[in-house]
């Protein structure tokens, strides 16, 4: 609980413990599928009585939405503040008691099959989705959280029932509430509405899948349709938690974060890309330490591959100089700030720490950031970003318009 | 919040206007501001773009990487754009850094230089940006929606996208320097901050650094309110290796954000399509399953032009004609019978909650003072935007909807895998 009454809004989030890493193959995709139903109805809330989930939030001004990714399924309300029971009762409501027929599957299956073939149009997606896929062979990570399109068409209500039955239990929940609120009053309202559910009879299945060591470098090229070519070069990185990831935070802001990064200067400034970015979520297994660069159209894939790996095989020799490192800290630090501008902000930042397993993260980010040194960086550089453990991708455009 | 009461206006250098709202968020600034000059103001409209593009790219004292490093080792962000008739920038920094940033913002506007080597670069990432967006479905179905309802050189229209890149490829340095001298300056520009800030610290950070700027020679451009005669027509493009498909469903609307018209048609086309709970959404992907998103908007009635209304949405190329047939049944049904009281009562309070959770943030705050000072409305119109959402009347609502739309003559565009 966050309490800030500059505006009279509040922001209510429920952090399920359960994301795409939780599935398997037949059923991928499953985590997202259910989150879609959960909107469908529960036994207080639905449209036969006239209190359809989203009439009834939206018709306060609410914003109101899910989310699924690898490691959790959020669900949250950002509403005025005097109506903070309405999003503490139907959260509860819906925990235990959504009604997931088979007649709302149905529909709701070709749904998200478009949201599949939405991701499906961008080059990128479709990289991504394979670079990941390639990277991870045992470990779940290895699908997308949309999940591969037979399973979302084929997947049945009875398997979406027994994914619901064995994670959606308080003892697997975590609530967030950030904004306008009263302590006492919010505190017995979840007490009123969630403490009508135990806790599970049975205990939470863990993941104990485990990604056998990577013993060589891969690539993967996807040929489609489309105007320019995009490059890929991931490395395996430690799960979130782990001490390393603050200095590949830094040396990812340092690599790629700004106009005056290096390789933005070395890609983008000489006009081989139009942008270039890169991503190493926190997750609570390994990740990804992943750059893109988008070509300009006369651009040779390999020709950029090679600036990448340059640049990294240069951080894990000649190390960085600290005054890299305080621009890379001075980043971090405004975008912890920014990222603290509005309750759902906090929330959604918050709620990704509850997913990887230590709410603290959230809260003391920053400070082991500040402590990052360049030995930390040419370390991690050397220990990471080694050939043995990377994944290439290309997305190679064929002309596309007729 | 009451506007009225918290918002602190002021003009420290005549001919720049400031707009401040403290808020109790801890360290951060949000700075958004704008002036005319957008890219209606010049014949090539990429002029504009392209020169606020340039702004970061160097100034009399500071090359790109100074001005880049400078930011970066505070954690600032600067962006400029051009809209239509504005030229925008953001913002965004922690308290300590406001003097640097307000002194860069300040420096790019009035000092840029436009080297022709990064103008060169710049323009090869731009038209290939935009060759990029011609393998866009929505982009695509939406650019040949709105060339087909404007007429060329119409306010609203756009480039196609080959013409846009002819607009990049023919401008020179000189074109640049030429439009920036013309048209930056003070007179209209506004700059709206709001968050950790007091009025008198951002007031003196102005004057100190905008005071003697030249004035801006341009002025507001005329209205055009002609009226533009409506067709029904359909238009395909096709691209290939597309498993998801965008069309756009509309036409023009002989009516702008001062027609005492606006909000009942605007609350129209939200109860039919303007979030979840609305009927597009309700029955077209909860009850048929047929789409991921649908939705319906009134858009480009500002500054007294008159604008257009459409639904857009998102489906299988298998399932198109489904999908756009169930589309324009609800959108019959809506025009038939109008809309129902409940269905209004719901959706003014929506409509009002959204506009209060929307000021939750500092960026929000500012965008709605910024958007209502441009338009010249007193700063009383946001405090009084929920009361007239409140007195909009259900018989005055399904009126204009009978008044404005004619189904007998939409415009579809489709842009897909469809051939």
């Amino acid at each position: 609980m966050l309490q800030d009454t500059s505006t009279p809004v509040a922001t209510f989030m429920v952090t399920y413990h359960v994301g795409s890493r939780n599935e398997a193959i037949g059923y991928t995709g499953s985590t997202h599928l259910l989150e879609h139903l959960m909107f469908k109805g529960s036994r207080n809330f639905n449209k036969e009585k006239g209190t359809a989930i989203w009439d009834e939030l939206q018709s306060i001004g609410a914003q109101i939405n899910a989310t699924t990714w690898n490691d959790r399924t959020n669900y949250f309300e950002v509403v005025p503040s005097e109506h903070i029971e309405k999003a503490i009762s139907i959260e509860a409501d819906r925990m235990r008691f959504s009604f997931l027929r088979d007649e709302d599957r149905q529909p709701e299956m070709t749904v998200v099959r478009n949201e599949y073939e939405r991701g499906e149009n961008s080059p990128f997606d479709v990289l991504d989705k394979n670079v990941w896929a390639t990277a991870y062979q045992a470990h779940p990570y290895h699908h997308s959280t949309i999940g591969w399109r037979s399973d979302i068409e084929n997947v049945s209500t009875e398997r979406l029932k027994e994914f619901y039955d064995l994670y959606y239990w308080p003892n697997n929940a975590t609530v967030t509430i950030i904004g306008d609120f009263k302590k006492e009053t919010t505190l017995s309202l979840i007490a009123k509405y969630f403490g009508e559910h135990e806790k599970s009879s049975h205990d939470i299945p863990r993941v104990y899948t485990e990604e056998p060591e990577q013993q060589g470098p891969r690539r993967v090229v996807v040929k489609r349709s489309g105007q320019s070519g995009i490059t890929a070069v991931a490395h395996k990185s430690p799960p979130g938690l782990d001490n390393d990831t603050y200095a590949l935070q830094v040396l990812g802001k340092i690599l790629c974060d700004g106009k005056s990064s290096r390789l933005y200067q070395k890609i983008v400034d000489e006009g081989l890309a139009t942008s270039l970015f890169m991503y190493d979520f926190p997750f609570k297994d390994n990740g990804l330490f992943i750059t893109y660069a988008f070509l300009t159209p006369e651009t040779d894939n390999q020709k950029v591959e090679e600036i990448i790996l340059n640049e990294y095989s240069k951080v894990a020799n000649e190390g960085v100089d600290q005054t890299e490192i305080m621009r890379a800290v001075a980043q971090i630090r405004a975008t912890v700030a920014f990222s603290r501008d509005g309750s759902y902000a906090v929330a959604s930042a918050l709620n990704e720490a509850i997913a990887i397993g230590d709410w603290e993260f959230y809260t003391t980010f920053l400070d082991k950031i500040k402590l990052v040194t360049p030995s930390d960086i040419k370390r991690v550089a050397s220990k990471y970003l080694i050939e043995d453990q990377s994944t290439t991708g290309w997305f190679i455009p064929k002309n596309s318009e007729k | 919040m009451k506007f009225k009461n918290s918002v602190i206006t002021d003009e420290p250098v005549q001919g720049l206007s400031t707009f401040v709202v403290p808020t109790q968020v801890k360290d951060v600034i949000t700075i958004s501001g704008s002036m005319l000059g957008g890219m209606l103001f010049s014949n090539n409209n990429k002029i504009s773009s392209l020169t606020s593009s340039m702004l970061d790219k160097g100034t009399r004292n500071k090359s790109k990487h100074e001005i880049n490093n400078q930011l970066e080792s505070i954690g600032a962000e600067i962006s400029f754009i051009s809209s239509n008739r504005h030229i925008n920038f953001t913002a965004h920094c922690l308290k300590p850094d406001l003097d640097t940033v307000v002194q860069l913002i300040a420096e790019q506007l009035r000092e840029a230089v436009f080297p022709e080597d990064e103008l060169d670069i710049l323009k090869k990432r731009i038209i290939a940006n935009l060759e990029i967006s011609k393998d866009d479905t929505k982009k695509q179905a939406l650019v040949n929606f709105i060339r087909e309802i404007y007429p060329e050189g119409h306010y609203n229209s756009r480039n196609t996208i080959d013409q846009a890149i002819k607009n990049i490829d023919v401008l020179k340095t000189d074109d640049l320097v030429s439009f920036h001298e013309k048209t930056f300056g003070l007179g209209s520009l506004k700059i709206a901050a709001a968050g950790d800030i007091s009025n008198d610290l951002f007031s003196g950070l102005i004057k100190t650094h905008f005071d003697g700027w030249k004035d801006q020679t341009v002025k507001q451009l005329e209205q055009s309110v002609s009226s533009i005669e409506r067709k029904q027509s359909s238009l395909n493009k096709n691209i290939n290796d597309k498993t998801s498909t965008d069309i756009y469903i509309g036409q023009t609307v002989e009516l702008s954000e001062s027609s005492e018209d606006y909000l009942s048609l605007m609350m129209g086309i939200y109860i039919l399509g303007g979030n979840f709970s609305a009927r597009l959404m309700q029955t077209v992907r909860d009850e048929q399953g047929l789409t991921y998103g649908i939705g319906s908007t009134l858009a480009g009635c500002s500054y007294g032009i008159n604008g257009h209304w459409h639904t857009w949405g998102t489906f299988a190329p298998d399932l198109v004609d489904k999908g756009i047939a169930s589309t324009l049944e609800q959108i019959k049904k809506w025009y038939d019978n109008g809309i129902s009281k409940e269905e209004l009562d719901a959706k003014k309070t929506t409509i009002n909650g959204l506009f209060k959770v929307s000021l939750d943030t500092t960026g929000g705050v500012i965008d709605k003072i910024l958007t209502n000072a441009e338009k010249g409305r007193e700063i009383t119109y946001l405090d009084n935007y929920t009361k007239l959402i409140s007195e909009l009347d259900k018989n005055k609502v399904n009126e204009v909807i009978n008044k404005y739309i004619d189904p007998d003559k939409f415009i579809t565009s489709i842009s897909g895998s469809i051939a």
